[in-house]
């Protein structure tokens, strides 16, 4: 796909606001209470989170996304928020979120914070007073009804705790309207002063620096008699409302769009390029799952095949694990009984609809399988979104409550508390892994950057890898038809452009290395990423030299080794260098070409064409 | 055309079948041989001849490749016996060979019959026994030429261009038909390079189950959401049919009639088996009537495929024409059901064979706890699909005793 050059504006801040960043950004989704612990209270806080951005970016992270920081009562870890424009004190100041994001920014590693807008606290100002009585000021920012039968289409969303949408409040003597935990009342965006807040909101973070918004529960915002209360005409009206503010004063910043639906669906939410800029591809994860699982190809290639095209400016986020459930909403009633009898056989495993288990457990601590996961995480169309601790192939504790089995704490070193606290163990958030396998004194970051065989290591290796791909970002992808079930097979392949020389103002930074000093170690992090970007990205002034770049994706899904032919005459006369040893490989012809793969194997070819190249 | 000529190609027929086996074309002596047809389709070197003749009663059709001497054929299969003979015509002598068996020269006849250029690419053999050759050429799609032919177009050709016709997602579409005189020579295929056999994918879920042990459900390869979208998609062929041809009302206990004849003659004590009374006589009473349609006539696993869009009938033949029959007819639905059904169980059985030969393993649990899971889910996705009540009838007892019965009488049948 080639990118059109996109204008270049005066934007503000460290970025170059001109560049679509997120199209081939790498994600990681940080839980702040759970990373790392500076004041030694029990919960991590934002001076850790900043103490640790040295492995973040040896990581080789583009842009962290922090669940919610805001006070709360945590009865849903964060989610449920009592006053928006604050930080919580456990988790710090304002002051030390503003330092954290010019420390991230620094190191050009951008932020976007968990923006929810469908509801608060029932502890938050504003409800205590609209539930106060029927004719204050806050009365109608939130949905009343004077019985519970409205929108009886609305499904329930925590199935495990809630049996309604409404709950009685003896104050008011109404029910009020909460889509998620009774504790999460919903706010009224029918209201303009509600929806003008939330405006001011979003202004008053992106002025303090942050790089965007993951928007939580979008879908939610208005009910409308007679649907199920989602994705209504209103919510994307409200959502381009915002985006406006974006374009308008903050270019560079982006909206990523937490919206649980089939993708044609969920495309919805990019509109025609003035909604959200990423939308999370739902479906595509528990696909991944079942795909290895039964060894075969056709759950990827089918909700592929059904991936609508998207505008040129917009991309999907694609994730393995997250912060909630492995949710099996997006999966027929059959594959949910299948992934839930496979992946969920101790009972406490299954929460709301889905599986609270973490991704290694899941993968019953299978390396191979956990890289082959991870290498079509990287290669198929989207941004990657990293959730803290998968890097580590950490563990879960099912036994704790809700979705905590998978927000236990980073585990930093085989230390006290894995490192994560000086605190008391008994004081801490959440107890740490401390089983054989997962526990921290087995996983820790300090072991695994000691092993150069690590899987952390691998990561690494794979996401610089990734960076000197534009095409997995941005490019257009091809599924190669294979007789063997078991292999997936697709090139992506378009433009990009070579940056040959840089001028000041670019972003890319080509002859730059960096020293990142990490647990007493100097690591080089040389961007070699920075010198082939997607086609239209280069920066004002850079030179460059454009050119098709292809890379051949194949990926065995089966514990056995497994033969695959794949017909590559499209691009006979190309010479495939395997991507992580630039070993080549025989010359592609037109005659079908035939690659083994060893269990869970997968090789990524960068198609070269041996005459340009000679040439050049 | 003159009688030197006519007595060289006669003797490349010859040839030709003695290639192939001898009750196809009641092998008597003497052999008569009367051509119909000598079509120059591609002149030059290499070039294409396609023969039509009368041999014993019967229409044989062969397409002849024209090599020069000394030009090597490019054998599709080893062991294939590809030689013919010698002819001369006007670009001198020419070496003849089974044109179907040559990696070369077959594309060419299929770029020819799709009017396009021909390009070098894999072939496979997808089938070739009496009733057709058929051959997989990649992305220029499949070939399918009739060695023997009959008066009337053939009926696997009209089914697919029907299934085409009525909307049916899940068939290749035919591109080109090739007919003489009102009969099918072949025909072109759109192409399905992804495809994985139905029968391959189920043999690889048995390998793994009779490997590893274990519930079938669990093991790699788990054929259940295959079976059950397979279930789906044959139900959707049905009604595909339902629109495309004829349905009349037909008796069940008619039904019941002739499977209870067909059993007789083939194993008498299976009548006498526990419950089968019961079973037919459930099935007689209440005088049910139920829909006959134009089914399939030989639904089986080796007839599907699974690409990367779904489910495909990859293989039309007999298109409705069920065995002892020389046309298609009308029964019901369920008994293209039961074939497929039955054709689950002869996976599992050739399955545990080629792991066990000397059955020292005990699979038997394991091939059954397989077919329970997969019958299962076949039938799921077959009863569950909307419209097919209207078909089967909303009795589901009804439904698996029919099925049930006819199932009997496709195991009797040894093809």
């Amino acid at each position: 796909m080639s990118v059109p050059p996109i204008p270049i504006s005066a934007g503000e801040g460290p970025f170059d606001p001109s560049v679509r960043w997120f199209q081939h950004a790498v994600f990681y989704e940080v839980l702040i209470r759970g990373f790392f612990d500076s004041n030694n209270d029990g919960t991590g806080d934002l001076k850790g989170l900043r103490e640790k951005l040295d492995y973040i970016e040896w990581l080789g992270i583009d842009c962290i996304w922090m669940l919610p920081f805001y006070p709360s009562p945590f009865r849903d870890s964060g989610y449920d928020i009592s006053d928006f424009f604050n930080v919580h004190p456990d988790y710090g100041s304002i002051g030390d979120l503003v330092a954290f994001l010019e420390d991230a920014h620094s190191r050009g590693i951008r932020v976007i914070a968990d923006l929810v807008m469908n509801h608060t606290s029932d502890q938050h100002p504003w409800f205590v007073e609209s539930r106060s009585s029927r004719d204050n000021a806050k009365a109608d920012w939130y949905v009343w009804n004077d019985d519970d039968q409205r929108w009886p289409d609305a499904r329930v969303v925590f199935t495990d705790t809630e049996r309604s949408n409404w709950t009685w409040d003896d104050n008011r003597q109404q029910y009020y309207w909460h889509r998620f935990f009774h504790h999460q009342p919903d706010l009224n965006y029918d209201n303009p002063e509600v929806a003008d807040t939330m405006i001011d909101l979003v202004r008053f973070w992106l002025d303090l620096g942050f790089d965007g918004f993951r928007l939580d529960a979008v879908p939610y915002l208005y009910q409308r008699d007679g649907t199920a209360g989602e994705h209504l005409p209103e919510t994307h009206a409200f959502i381009k409302r915002i985006r406006k503010q974006l374009e308008a004063d903050y270019p560079g910043r982006i909206l990523l769009a937490e919206a649980n639906g089939w993708p044609s669906d969920v495309a919805d939410y990019f509109g025609d390029g003035d909604e959200c800029h990423l939308c999370f591809h739902f479906p595509l994860m528990p696909r991944l799952f079942m795909a290895v699982r039964r060894e075969q190809r056709y759950p990827i290639t089918e909700i592929l095949a059904q991936t609508p095209v998207i505008n040129d400016a917009c991309q999907w986020a694609i994730f393995l694990r997250n912060h909630d459930e492995l949710t099996l909403e997006m999966v027929t009633d059959e594959d949910r009984d299948y992934l839930i009898a496979e992946y969920a056989k101790d009972p406490r495993m299954k929460r709301h609809m889905g599986i609270g288990r973490r991704l290694a457990p899941l993968l019953d601590n299978d390396r191979g399988m956990t890289e082959l996961l991870y290498a079509l995480l990287l290669s198929l169309p989207g941004s990657p979104v990293i959730y803290y601790g998968d890097e580590l192939m950490m563990g879960d504790n099912i036994y704790l409550g809700d979705r905590d089995s998978v927000r236990t704490p980073m585990q930093w070193s085989p230390d006290r508390n894995g490192g994560f606290s000086k605190a008391d163990f008994a004081q801490l958030y959440l107890p740490p892994l401390m089983d054989p396998v997962y526990g921290f004194s087995a996983v820790n970051v300090e072991a695994q950057l000691r092993n150069q065989g690590s899987f952390l290591h691998w990561l690494r290796r794979m996401l610089t890898e990734r960076r000197a791909l534009p095409v997995m970002g941005v490019g257009e992808m091809e599924v190669l038809p294979c007789a063997n079930p078991s292999v997936l097979a697709y090139m992506r392949s378009g433009e990009v452009a070579d940056i040959l020389t840089t001028t000041p103002s670019s972003h890319a930074n080509p002859h730059a290395i960096i020293d990142v000093e990490l647990d007493g170690r100097d690591w080089e992090r040389t961007l070699v990423m920075a010198r082939t970007v997607p086609a239209g990205n280069e920066g004002p002034g850079d030179e460059v030299v454009r050119r098709f770049q292809a890379v051949l994706c194949v990926h065995n899904l089966s514990r056995f080794a497994q033969p695959a032919e794949l017909s590559l005459a499209k691009w006979a006369g190309t010479t495939p260098h395997e991507v992580l040893g630039r070993v080549p490989f025989p010359n592609v012809t037109e005659e079908p070409y035939t690659i083994t793969l060893p269990p869970y194997g997968f090789l990524w070819f960068d198609l070269v064409d041996e005459d340009r190249r000679s040439t050049e | 055309m003159n009688l030197e000529r006519e007595q060289t190609l006669r003797t490349l027929i010859e040839v030709w079948l003695s290639h192939r086996p001898v009750d196809e074309w009641h092998q008597k002596a003497p052999t008569e041989i009367s051509l119909r047809r000598a079509e120059v389709l591609l002149p030059g070197r290499p070039g294409l001849l396609d023969l039509v003749a009368d041999v014993n009663g019967r229409m044989a059709h062969l397409v002849v490749g024209m090599r020069s001497v000394g030009d090597e054929p490019h054998f599709l299969r080893a062991g294939d016996d590809v030689s013919l003979g010698l002819l001369e015509d006007d670009d001198g002598l020419a070496v003849c060979t089974d044109a179907l068996r040559d990696a070369q020269l077959a594309p060419l006849a299929l770029a020819l019959l799709r009017r396009a250029a021909p390009r070098p690419g894999p072939v496979a053999v997808l089938r070739d026994d009496e009733h057709a050759t058929v051959l997989d050429c990649g992305d220029r799609g499949d070939l399918w030429v009739f060695p023997w032919l009959s008066d009337r177009p053939h009926p696997a050709v009209d089914f697919l261009e029907a299934l085409d016709g009525a909307g049916f997602n899940h068939v290749a579409a035919p591109l080109v038909r090739w007919t003489w005189e009102g009969r099918d020579l072949g025909f072109v295929q759109e192409p399905l390079a992804d495809r994985s056999g139905g029968w391959a994918l189920a043999m690889t879920s048995l390998r793994d189950l009779y490997s590893s042990g274990g519930r079938p459900e669990a093991a790699g390869g788990d054929f259940g959401p295959e079976a059950h979208a397979l279930g789906t998609m044959t139900a959707r062929m049905h009604l595909a049919l339902d629109r495309a041809f004829d349905r009349r009302p037909a008796s069940v206990s008619g039904w019941v009639d002739s499977a209870e004849a067909a059993i007789a003659d083939a194993d008498p004590e299976l009548l006498a088996v526990p419950g089968m009374a019961d079973l037919t006589k459930s099935l007689r009473s209440g005088d049910l009537h139920l829909p006959v349609i134009r089914t399939h006539g030989d639904f089986q696993l080796s007839r599907t495929s699974r690409t990367d869009q779904g489910w495909v009938v990859s293989d039309c033949l007999p298109g409705g024409v069920v065995p002892g029959m020389t046309a298609p007819n009308s029964r019901s639905p369920l008994a293209d059901l039961a074939d497929l059904l039955w054709s689950l169980h002869q996976a599992s059985l050739e399955a545990a064979i080629e792991r066990d030969p000397a059955g020292r393993l005990d699979l038997a649990p394991l091939g059954q706890a397989w077919e329970t899971r997969n019958r299962r889910a076949v039938l799921n996705g077959y009863l569950n699909t909307p419209g097919i009540a209207g078909l089967t009838g909303p009795d589901r007892t009804v439904v698996r005793n029919l099925v049930a019965v006819f199932e009997l009488v496709r195991s009797l049948r040894t093809t």
